[in-house]
């Protein structure tokens, strides 16, 4: 029976992830729209642009190869693989025990080189150029990301996001004092990634671009779980706690992506995007940060 | 992992009797490289790529029955050398697990020079088989002598400088001493048999990794820059080099550091190599990224395995002296994976690097472009070779990263700050260095394979011929299952070396997953996810072959007239994703003086002075070592 639950909780979870993500993208663009005194897009205008997108004929310039037709799909996929694997609003699920930080974020960096390899493909300078600073950039915000999942996997002795999250709602990730660290260190990665922007994606139109849109709104859904679930794991349910336990772990889940948005959008508001030189800048701090989490996550364990 | 008899003072220690006749047809397949090396000018060139083939491929069919069927170690006395200081010869599995690699890349580089066109030179033939000879000599060397005779038969076939053609051979000849107990000749039987000297184990280890240096230094020469885009390059000395001698380096590390010096081996060497490892594959990875030659830059791709080896081999000596045999058994079987993967892509990214190369008339990244239209095979193998050597699921890559942040995870029961802190500096430099690889196979994909071609030459470039294809597909396909399957290739080629070396039994084969947690890291169930949910994202556009199909639109702009391809200057030339790392000079050896019977009418130089110093520090400790 907890088996047929967890494996339950599981397609719900990758549909809740996959109905959210363009909702939360368009939640965002309207309290955007708001914070400025403007009335703002419909929540749901993601969804209307994909629909648009998917009815649209796909267009492909005559000298691309496989490669610019398969990477939008891979880059859904592992953006998707990903998703599936970063807890939302329960604990237990059927995919629990491949939930590896590791290969979470080593699957986003698949979403990421095949996107860069698509546009690369496309044989286009601005797609190149774009490409490059990317990649410039993922050469910092990578390391920052797996080193803030080492230090709290120093702090579980595990790397899967299960133990670690166990371990965070029971006070057991200890030191604390690492925990917040490596808490700012991922937020300002988020904020970031937010100020970067959607990835280029003018080489494709149609469907690809539809894929395309979606895998960036997902993966900043993905950002979102994995701090809300890393850092504020209050009211997530147990897989095999029964539908009861699960709605509550929903109304959880649902408050931590409104309360994320709202402050997410408020941040943007009050203090502006980040100016893309300055990027580096901030990404390299989150990467320092990252480290010092691990050091003082060594050091305490050393003196326990 | 040299257990036996106790040894009686003054012989080599006593050797059990041939029980396994793989030995000596292993020797004599050395023998017969040996021959192939020194007399193939009299067989046609054709015929000399075969019989090297053949003899590789029997050597790795002989290494399969020790490493599948569990045999116990063999060794064997050769009637060489003065009385009580004969060569031995050995086979155990930390042996069999790096020969089947060596063997493996030999079969494919000797295949490659028979069927590629035009033939391969008769100097090349000559060098790949003296240097697997030495190769396969050191890894089945029982003693000092043996492996010093085998490592100057691998630097004088690369046609190293003389100076390191000797010194190289005698660095290790004088770590072996060093380990050897007093009054009994440099043999690994004596060795094992009597605890080593901790301080003497630290400066044997010091010495190992200065000869290890030394080789690696041996086997990459960097191009000239004027002649970076020379249609003749010594590929088949980079694929050796990638191919059988940095695994070789890595047995070497482990046979001198972890195998012979048993538990004396020091923590604080264990971080220094940690330190050193970590520094090494960050600086190649960066290499690998802004290097603006393809050839050069997968060098440095393969490069950051060696450095990536050596901080394994670091974090396992820190997990023992530690006693943390788990740990120690994580790192080395990333260090055996990394091993066994590099062993086909390695070779695999160069020969197809070559292949791309000759075909295409240069190996500058800014003038290709746009291969996987002319050479679709070639560029599929490429790019499968770039991606296992990459960090990303479910490559090798990736499954030894996973094990060597296992490894780390067992930090905090290492000891005070000072001890942990290189160990947190070691997850920086893996957490970086696995992000500049990934760039540097993104760029080398995407500006070598991908796009438009740059210049006419590169648009007419042809695909490879069929046997070449094969080897490079067959090779792209193994890389892709050791990734796909780490757990299966661990536990069958390099389970019983691991045990040996670490006293850790291996558990769950077909899993790869931490010792004592139920969580880790398969690979076949994420690519399994990842197929699934681009199965589904490839079911949304269904209309592929529905794809309306349009002229470039290059941001609006249809190419210009006369230029078919669009304007090849406009695309990324793969010189902006890093800046170039600044070169930095290091101190090397100087160079050998010439020596004269007749005086020089000049006094000896100051070089000539520091050679001889260095030298007579050798035989110096030589001697120590050897009389106690």
């Amino acid at each position: 029976m907890s088996i047929v639950l967890a494996l339950l909780t599981q397609l719900l979870h990758i549909g809740l992830m996959i109905f959210a993500a363009p909702t939360v993208a368009g939640g965002m663009d309207w309290l955007d729209a708001r914070w400025s005194g403007r009335s703002g897009p419909p929540v749901l205008l993601p969804w209307h642009d994909l629909l648009r997108w998917f009815r649209k004929t796909p267009m492909l310039t005559d000298d691309v190869s496989i490669v610019s037709r398969l990477a939008p799909a891979v880059g859904m996929g592992a953006t998707a693989a990903a998703a599936a694997l970063v807890p939302s609003f329960a604990l237990g699920m059927a995919l629990s025990p491949l939930a590896d930080g590791l290969v979470v974020v080593s699957l986003l960096t698949i979403a990421r080189a095949a996107a860069a390899l698509a546009a690369l493909d496309s044989g286009t300078a601005r797609s190149g150029v774009a490409t490059q600073q990317a990649s410039a950039r993922a050469v910092l915000a990578e390391p920052a990301l797996l080193l803030s999942v080492v230090a709290l996997a120093v702090m579980a002795g595990s790397f899967n996001l299960q133990v670690i999250i166990v371990q965070q709602r029971e006070g057991l990730l200890l030191p604390a004092t690492a925990s917040a660290v490596c808490l700012t260190a991922m937020l300002a990665l988020l904020f970031a990634e937010v100020s970067a922007g959607e990835a280029n994606s003018d080489f494709h139109a149609g469907r690809a671009l539809a894929v395309a849109r979606m895998t960036g709104w997902l993966r900043r859904l993905i950002w979102v779980d994995l701090i809300g679930g890393l850092f504020l794991p209050a009211g997530m349910a147990a897989a095999d706690a029964g539908p009861l336990s699960w709605l509550t772990g929903l109304a959880a889940w649902g408050l931590k992506l409104g309360m994320f948005m709202v402050c997410l959008s408020a941040s943007q508001k009050l203090f502006g995007r980040i100016a893309r030189h300055s990027l580096p800048d901030v990404i390299g701090v989150a990467a320092l940060l990252a480290l010092l989490a691990i050091i003082m996550a060594l050091a305490s364990a050393g003196t326990a | 992992m040299c257990h036996g008899p106790t040894p009686n003072p003054g012989d080599g220690g006593s050797v059990p009797p041939v029980s396994d006749p793989i030995l000596p047809f292993l020797a004599f397949d050395v023998v017969a490289l040996l021959l192939l090396g020194r007399f193939a000018s009299l067989l046609p060139l054709a015929a000399c790529g075969f019989v090297a083939a053949a003899l590789c491929g029997l050597g790795a069919l002989l290494c399969l029955p020790p490493l599948l069927l569990g045999l116990p170690p063999t060794a064997l006395a050769l009637p060489v050398g003065p009385p009580g200081l004969s060569l031995h010869l050995a086979l155990d599995p930390l042996a069999t697990a790096f020969l089947l690699n060596v063997f493996l890349a030999g079969t494919v580089i000797s295949a490659f020079q028979a069927s590629s066109v035009p033939l391969t030179k008769l100097a090349s033939v000559q060098t790949s088989a003296l240097c697997l000879a030495g190769i396969v000599c050191s890894l089945i060397a029982a003693d000092g002598v043996s492996l010093a005779i085998g490592i100057a038969i691998t630097c004088g076939a690369m046609n190293g400088p003389r100076h390191r053609t000797l010194m190289l051979p005698l660095l290790v000849l004088t770590a072996v001493c060093l380990l050897t107990p007093a009054g009994f000749a440099p043999g690994f039987e004596a060795i094992g048999a009597a605890p080593a000297d901790p301080n003497h184990a630290t400066a044997a280890g010091a010495l190992a990794l200065l000869a290890v240096a030394g080789l690696i230094r041996l086997g990459w020469v960097t191009p000239d820059p004027a002649k970076a885009d020379a249609p003749e390059r010594c590929w088949t000395r980079d694929a050796l080099t990638a191919g059988a001698l940095l695994p070789f380096t890595a047995y070497l590390l482990s046979r001198l550091l972890l195998d012979l010096s048993g538990t004396a081996g020091q923590a604080w060497f264990g971080l220094l190599l940690l330190l050193a490892g970590g520094a090494a594959a960050v600086a190649d990875s960066w290499r690998a990224a802004a290097d603006p030659d393809i050839v050069s830059a997968i060098a440095a791709l393969i490069r950051r395995q060696a450095g990536l080896a050596m901080t394994g081999i670091g974090l396992a000596l820190v997990a023992r002296a530690a006693d943390l045999p788990d740990a120690a058994a994580l790192a080395l079987q990333a260090v055996f994976l990394m091993a066994i993967g590099g062993s086909l892509a390695g070779p695999l990214t160069l020969l197809a690097a070559h292949a791309i190369g000759a075909s295409a008339g240069t190996y500058r990244l800014s003038r290709l472009g746009g291969l996987v239209h002319t050479m679709p095979a070639t560029s599929a193998a490429l790019a499968a070779g770039l991606l296992a050597l990459c960090a990303l699921p479910p490559s090798f890559g990736f499954a030894a990263l996973w094990l060597l942040f296992q490894s780390i995870l067992s930090a905090p029961r290492t000891g005070g700050l000072p001890s942990q802190l290189p160990l947190a500096l070691t997850a920086a430099a893996l957490a970086l260095s696995a992000a500049l690889a990934t760039t540097a196979s993104v760029r080398l994909i995407g500006i070598a394979l991908l796009g438009r071609p740059r210049t006419p030459r590169g648009s007419g470039a042809r695909e490879s011929q069929s046997p070449v294809r094969t080897i490079l597909l067959t090779l792209a396909g193994l890389s892709l299952a050791v990734g796909m399957l780490p757990g299966a290739t661990l536990w069958l080629l390099a389970d019983p070396a691991i045990r040996g070396l670490t006293g850790v039994p291996q558990a769950r084969p077909a899993l790869l997953a931490a010792s004592g947690a139920a969580q880790g890291y398969v690979a076949l169930p994420v690519l399994a996810l990842i197929a699934l949910a681009t199965g589904v994202g490839i079911m949304t556009r269904r209309s592929l072959k529905e794809a309306k199909i349009a002229g470039l639109w290059a941001d609006g702009m249809k190419p210009p007239a006369g230029l078919p391809f669009g304007e090849p200057a406009a695309q990324s030339t793969g010189a902006g994703f890093l800046p170039a790392l600044p070169a930095m000079k290091l101190p090397w050896m100087p160079r050998m003086p010439r020596l004269a019977i007749v005086v020089p009418a000049r006094p000896p130089s100051a070089i000539a002075g520091l050679w001889l110093v260095l030298t007579a520090f050798g035989l110096l400790l030589l001697v120590l070592a050897a009389t106690g």
